[in-house]
């Protein structure tokens, strides 16, 4: 039944990938990329990992698919020109697709992983202590991986100060208090007496 | 599942994010989409091996790979969005003049 369900999402993700890369309208890649992140929310359902489906379904659908979805609606983007030159390239992409997913399926077809008896953190063992998934993370997150969490809170510290910045018009002159010309003023400058 | 079913979908959907930036030539947006998709590839692989695997760890890397997504998103939207205001266009034949 698992094997199933597996199925029929992969086929869905597989197939909405291909509309957002080959759709002439990019809002329409958009809600296909949405559709895509849903699938793939699914498959992690399936592979017992809750936390990262609904985080998926948080962050990518509510967040950065919407972000593009704003930028596609703010932009007047042409479609002609938009697919202008698709087919020139079209022959090339998909004998270099072909060759590279040729190899890799021919390579995982019937892969046989390592032992998986290593010295990993267990999720069936710490499921049997009573924690669930969101819980065991968390436990490993704010512990073993504190100083990598750490950084990649920076790192959207730095994103959102560089997207501020960039995104900032200069145009627009704010009218605000500048002190150092303030206290420069002299008498001079803006009484006259004639 | 087996492993060789998460692999063969996250390889998939790995070379259709790669042939995406190669056709869409015009539409610097759809290739921030193909790169998002690539992504989500590897999220897949990392959250099969987890799960294949036993091991929690993938499922922590698969949340900075999250963490790294957003923010790439963030930042070349932004730059998307000043670099259509000066030029007019999205196509990536035109991105030189981002050089300054």
């Amino acid at each position: 039944m698992t094997e199933t369900i597996f199925y029929f999402f992969s086929a869905v993700t597989i197939i909405s990938s291909f509309f957002v890369v080959f759709s002439s309208n990019p809002v329409h890649s958009v809600l296909f990329l949405i559709l895509s992140f849903f699938n793939v929310a699914v498959i992690f359902l399936l592979s017992d990992a809750e936390f990262l489906a609904m985080t998926l379904v948080i962050v990518y659908v509510g967040a950065v698919a919407v972000l593009f979805l704003f930028v596609v609606m703010m932009l007047n983007i042409n479609e002609v020109v938009v697919k202008e030159g698709f087919l020139k390239y079209f022959p090339l992409g998909l004998l270099l697709i072909s060759i590279f997913l040729t190899e890799l399926i021919f390579v995982f077809k019937d892969i046989e992983l390592f032992d998986p008896s290593s010295s990993g953190i267990s999720i069936i063992g710490l499921l049997e202590q009573g924690n669930q998934n969101t819980k065991s993370l968390g436990l490993y997150l704010y512990t073993d991986f504190f100083i990598i969490f750490q950084i990649s809170g920076f790192l959207l510290l730095v994103a959102m100060i560089g997207a501020i910045v960039l995104a900032q018009n200069d145009q627009i002159s704010v009218r605000s208090q500048n002190i150092f010309k303030q206290k420069q003023v002299k008498k001079n400058d803006i009484i006259k007496l004639k | 599942m087996t492993s060789s079913n998460y692999l063969i979908l996250s390889s998939i959907v790995f070379s259709i994010g790669f042939l995406g930036i190669f056709v869409n030539r015009k539409n610097i947006i759809s290739i921030l989409m193909s790169i998002e998709l690539m992504l989500l590839a590897t999220n897949i692989n990392f959250v099969g091996f987890s799960s294949t695997l036993d091991d929690l760890f993938g499922q922590i890397f698969a949340l900075f790979v999250l963490v790294v997504a957003a923010a790439e998103a963030a930042i070349g939207l932004a730059i998307l969005t000043i670099f259509f205001k000066k030029s007019g266009s999205i196509s990536i034949d035109t991105i030189n003049k981002l050089k300054g």
